[in-house]
């Protein structure tokens, strides 16, 4: 339990470092963005965090709903 | 003076000793065969066989002159990572103790440098045809119903595309009197069917959506050993035949950008370990088909997906490696199965884990240098879904390959649910190796940009870059840990495209076996009882007529004559004494004579006039 609260605590520091770099790239660095979404800041943070909570409950629920078949599926049909 | 050597004729021929050598001797023999390779494909860089581009070997075939030898940057590049991906995979299968497994290996590499070094259709051909049939020995090896069966199917697979391939080469030669190996002519109607028929050969081998579902049914069932070499070869020398025969062509695009989305999503839902590492190869697989699609608005595409080939190769091999080992020790591959494993196999972890970052694309790892390429073409030639695409596969890749796996493998779990200790020496170095050349193309792309042919320009560790992929891969992680709970594995099986042979296909046999074999059934019951109405009538044909007109003389009868019951009567008295068996019964000999004298008979007729009835 302690590993993973020292874990969590250097990821926090990740995090936000990556925003605070975000913030700096976008305000020194000239911008030469191809996308309109490339001018909001931290797109990438969020697109991130919106994309992987998408892929996981589309895919489950396509899974769930029809794709996915008990192991021997193959062998009784 | 040698003109050349062909660096897969090396391992094809060097094959020919393994089962001759035996212990310590064997497993040097087996990593000198790279080693020499290596050492060839560095001579012919350095124009010891002569100046770049050259094209030699020709030999000639029928009215056709083969080209066994065209060396120029791009089949240089994929030789080279040919050749080290073969000495790394031979070091992780130095244990094996099948001679045929490593035969069956070499013959693989050997004819994948073979595809890479053609120049002409007819030996593209030759060469595609041996790396289907070698690799599917991979499979086999397993030795195990499933691995059986799914070779069954996977070769069923090539064989279609290998058809299709041939299809295409013999309308192609048809069409332009060449069999020369270049870019296709690409476009819309009839005259392109030939290009049709090679795209389609092209694709399966690259596990394109939908011709990839043989990649996923086979090489989970595969060895351990097989299937990390079955991961590196067949899918990327066809992005190498693809960027040769269809550079810039749109639908690669579209095709290349839903194939990486797609493989994510089935390897969310795979529960055994390598069937998930192979439906993020065929994610990857889109990744290249896309660059090789955007080649027409900027080479930075062409080089990109040469790049990522490169390093896919390296990582892929190294995540395969990696689950490899797992089922080696464990016996096990199924996530539901598996769990706790970081106290016995830490090692094995954290190699898997540079692999993991490697195909998420983190900044200091492979991945990143050669993914962004691509991107970053897509942003260049403004196609805003299939960018949104590729870098939402790029999530997936992480949330699959990098958290998903290790953490219901190696976590998951308090106590390690199976017994397991880390694999023997060579698989540890063998990922080793791989491991720190994924770190190393990483820190230092300078390495693998100076060999790309096309030489563009790109800073992959431009600031933008490396800070918007860390906030990308960072908030995946935080998505990931919140939804941890969604994403525990279940016993089950995903359908994919394979459900339309192996169910479809099923239905068929059974339609053939049942409703088609009944109706000819029938058909032969009528004609069976037509000729025995026929015998029975020769055996006396007198006496059958007379049965035949009492017969209907009493249905005739019947109504008009308070009498006919004697005409029942004659007809019962006709039937019994009807012959049942033949009246006359003769020798055998005698049957032979009568042939005989009817062959005679017609000599004789046609000596003297001629060909009767014409």
């Amino acid at each position: 339990m302690e590993q993973e609260k020292y874990l969590f605590s250097i990821f926090y520091v990740c995090v936000a470092m990556s925003i605070l770099a975000g913030v700096l790239v976008h305000v020194f660095i000239p911008s030469h963005a191809a996308f309109i979404w490339q001018e909001i800041p931290g797109f990438s943070a969020i697109y991130g965090f919106v994309g992987c909570i998408l892929i996981i409950v589309l895919s489950k629920a396509v899974g769930h709903q029809w794709l996915q078949k008990e192991e021997g599926y193959y062998e009784k049909h | 003076m040698i003109e050349w050597i062909h660096p897969g004729l090396i391992f094809i021929f060097g094959t020919l000793l393994i089962p001759v050598l035996r212990g310590k001797w064997k497993k040097a023999y087996l990593l000198l065969l790279p080693i020499a390779a290596l050492i060839d494909l560095i001579l012919m860089s350095k124009g010891v066989f002569g100046a770049i581009p050259l094209s030699v070997w020709h030999i000639r075939f029928s009215e056709y002159v083969l080209t066994f030898g065209r060396v120029d940057e791009l089949s240089l590049v994929f030789g080279y990572i040919f050749v080290i991906a073969a000495f790394c995979m031979t070091l992780y299968a130095l244990h094996v103790k099948e001679d045929g497994h490593h035969i069956a290996a070499f013959l693989y590499v050997g004819s994948t440098l073979g595809v890479v070094f053609a120049g002409d259709l007819f030996s593209l051909y030759l060469f595609v045809e041996i790396m289907a049939w070698a690799s599917l020995f991979l499979i086999w090896y397993r030795k195990t119903r499933a691995s059986s069966e799914a070779g069954f199917r996977y070769i069923m697979v090539h064989i279609f595309g290998g058809v299709c391939m041939l299809a295409g080469i013999i309308l192609y030669v048809q069409n332009t009197g060449s069999i020369a190996f270049n870019a296709f002519d690409w476009g819309f109607g009839w005259s392109h069917l030939a290009s049709y028929f090679m795209l389609t050969g092209f694709l399966v081998n690259a596990a394109a959506f939908p011709l990839h579902a043989w990649l996923a049914d086979a090489y989970p069932e595969a060895t351990v050993a097989g299937t990390v070499f079955l991961s590196a070869f067949t899918t990327k020398s066809a992005i190498y035949m693809l960027l040769r025969g269809f550079p810039g062509v749109e639908i690669l695009i579209w095709l290349g950008a839903i194939t990486a989305v797609y493989g994510i999503i089935f390897a969310l839902l795979a529960n055994d370990t390598r069937r998930l590492l192979a439906y993020a190869l065929i994610s990857q697989g889109g990744y290249m088909m896309a660059g090789v699609g955007m080649v027409s608005g900027t080479l930075l595409a062409a080089d990109g997906a040469i790049a990522h080939a490169v390093c896919c190769i390296l990582y892929m091999g190294l995540l395969f490696m990696a689950a490899g080992a797992v089922l080696e020790m464990t016996g096990r591959s199924k996530l539901t199965e598996l769990g706790g494993l970081y106290k016995r196999m830490p090692a094995t972890f954290w190699l898997y884990m540079v692999g993991a970052f490697s195909i998420a694309g983190m900044p200091l790892f492979s991945g990143f240098i050669s993914k962004t390429m691509i991107i970053e073409s897509a942003a260049t030639m403004h196609l805003p879904v299939v960018w949104l695409m590729l870098e939402g596969a790029s999530i997936g890749a992480f949330l699959i390959a990098g958290l998903k796996l290790p953490y219901l493998t190696w976590f998951g779990k308090k106590e390690p649910v199976v017994e397991a200790r880390e694999p023997p020496w060579n698989m540890l170095a063998a990922m080793g190796i791989t491991a720190f050349l994924c770190v190393f193309i990483g820190v230092y792309p300078q390495a693998l940009y100076g060999i790309l042919p096309y030489s563009v320009e790109y800073a992959p560790y431009a600031v933008g870059h490396v800070v918007a992929m860390s906030q990308l891969l960072l908030f995946t992680f935080l998505g990931f840990w919140l939804l941890r709970g969604m994403l525990h594995a279940t016993p089950t099986i995903t359908l994919d495209t394979d459900w339309f042979y192996r169910i479809a296909g099923k239905k068929f046999i059974w339609f053939c076996e049942k409703p088609l074999l009944d109706f000819a059934d029938s058909i032969d019951k009528v004609l069976k009882d037509i000729a025995n109405s026929f015998v029975w009538f020769s055996r006396n044909p007198t006496a059958a007529s007379r049965i035949m007109v009492l017969t209907i003389g009493a249905v005739i009868a019947r109504p008009f004559n308070p009498t006919y019951m004697r005409y029942e009567r004659d007809l019962e008295e006709l039937r019994r004494m009807y012959p049942n068996e033949s009246v006359h019964r003769v020798a055998i000999g005698t049957g032979v004579l009568l042939v005989l004298m009817f062959f005679t008979l017609y000599l004789i007729i046609y000596l003297t006039h001629g060909v009767l009835w014409v």
